[in-house]
């Protein structure tokens, strides 16, 4: 009776420090992903109230936009910085995806619209490039380019996209859209196809009007 | 035994003894149902109970389970949900085929598209979308002869009907020739392709097609 009573005792011991391992396990592997989840701004597609489209959640936002310098179509580096104290809508796209080129007549259109009050749009390519290939890298430049002026992007278009991909959330899918404000700050952000009047409303946002 | 309020049933560790037997362990080896000192318990009476180690033994393994369980997706329960991630498309089968080493021989590839997915087909309608294709890496010893691809479905964006795309949705099949060494060799082939829903679109990716080819 006696060695079982100790046996059981060292036995519910165990039980006691397994049961306290795994708890403390779990939410140690909780919080790291939850940080780092919060580190690389991981968007979600998160259902609304009424449980139908999906709405885009991303922690950028009411968060600084992370600043960026990429070549545009010429060579010329274009930073995020440079554009403090307009309302900046970064565009992520790419010639291989449809619903960017639909969207991409609605973007030219709000921009002619809004650009007197301070609004630019930066279209971020992320198509890929071969650095090492410099005649690759020339047609791959070239198709951006004539895909650019078939659309009438008469925006900065900057390529190499992909370099920045991990502070704006991994990018996941295109198009993807962030709405920066005059301060620098993310105020809105877009998943997907959705409409002219979305994307107008948070040109607004942006401008604070 | 006690019940209160909805609880649920009382949890009982291990198989019950008989209505008139506890049960009672001398060693670790030899558990047994004592048919002398039932108390009306099913298991075990509050006084003169001993614990079958063996049975205490069996439930830890139970016990240690359910707090590992959720230490290996801590935000599995989370109502949000990732987007898009890992593949769009699955390879199906065959794993394995047999043929006649140094000919061409026949190989009908499947594959299955996520649903509210699709990709372009190998041809598709537009210079700069990304066609579908299938390869084999040039350093195994099985050539790609050939490759037949299905004709793609026409496919319309709700917001841009004037324009047609061609593409694969649900599960289609490559038509592939192949030649192969004598000898059994894993293929580690691929499968490039892009996909898109009627929304966004994923960038493009590779997929791996494992496929033991045994050249007899």
């Amino acid at each position: 009776m006696k060695r079982n009573t100790i046996v059981l005792s060292v036995v519910l011991v165990l039980l006691a420090a397994f049961a306290w391992a795994g708890w403390a396990n779990w939410e140690s592997r909780k919080q790291a992903a939850e940080k780092r989840l919060a580190m690389v701004a991981k968007a979600e597609l998160v259902a609304n109230s009424s449980g139908d489209v999906p709405k885009f959640a991303s922690p950028l936002v009411n968060n600084p936009a992370p600043d960026f310098a990429l070549e545009d179509l010429n060579g010329k580096k274009v930073s995020l910085a440079s554009y403090r104290g307009k309302a900046v809508l970064i565009n992520f796209w790419a010639t291989w995806c449809g619903p960017c080129k639909i969207e991409t007549p609605w973007l030219v259109e709000l921009r002619n619209q809004y650009a007197s009050k301070g609004f630019e749009i930066l279209g971020v390519s992320l198509d890929d490039l071969d650095p090492d290939d410099k005649k690759m890298l020339a047609e791959e430049k070239r198709d951006i380019a004539k895909f650019a002026a078939q659309e009438h992007m008469q925006y900065p278009v900057l390529i190499d996209g992909g370099s920045i991909d991990k502070p704006y959330g991994g990018l996941d899918a295109l198009p993807t859209s962030y709405f920066v404000d005059r301060n620098g700050k993310v105020v809105a952000a877009q998943l997907g196809l959705t409409s002219k009047d979305d994307i107008e409303g948070n040109i607004r946002k942006a401008l604070s009007e | 035994m006690i019940r209160e309020g909805n609880w649920g049933p009382p949890i009982s560790m291990g198989a019950p003894c008989l209505a008139s037997e506890t049960w009672e362990s001398t060693t670790l080896d030899q558990p047994r149902c004592h048919p002398e000192r039932s108390e009306g318990s099913a298991f075990c009476a509050p006084s003169g109970c001993r614990f079958d180690l063996r049975k205490i033994a069996l439930f830890l393994p139970l016990v240690l389970s359910a707090f590992a369980a959720p230490a290996q997706s801590p935000l599995a329960d989370s109502p949000t949900r990732s987007i898009l991630h890992g593949a769009a498309v699955e390879y199906l089968f065959p794993e394995q085929i047999t043929v006649l080493a140094s000919k061409p021989s026949p190989v009908a590839l499947h594959f299955r598209i996520a649903p509210g997915f699709h990709i372009n087909s190998h041809t598709p309608k537009e210079d700069y979308l990304i066609p579908t294709t299938f390869s084999v890496p040039e350093d195994s010893n099985v050539r790609l002869e050939s490759a037949s691809y299905p004709n793609g479905a026409d496919f319309t964006l709700p917001l841009d009907p004037s324009t047609k795309l061609s593409v694969y949705t649900g599960e289609f099949t490559i038509q592939a020739h192949i030649v192969a060494q004598r000898g059994n060799h894993l293929v580690q082939a691929s499968l490039h392709y892009q996909a898109c829903d009627k929304n966004a679109c994923m960038p493009p990716k590779t997929i791996t097609v494992p496929i033991d080819v045994i050249g007899k």
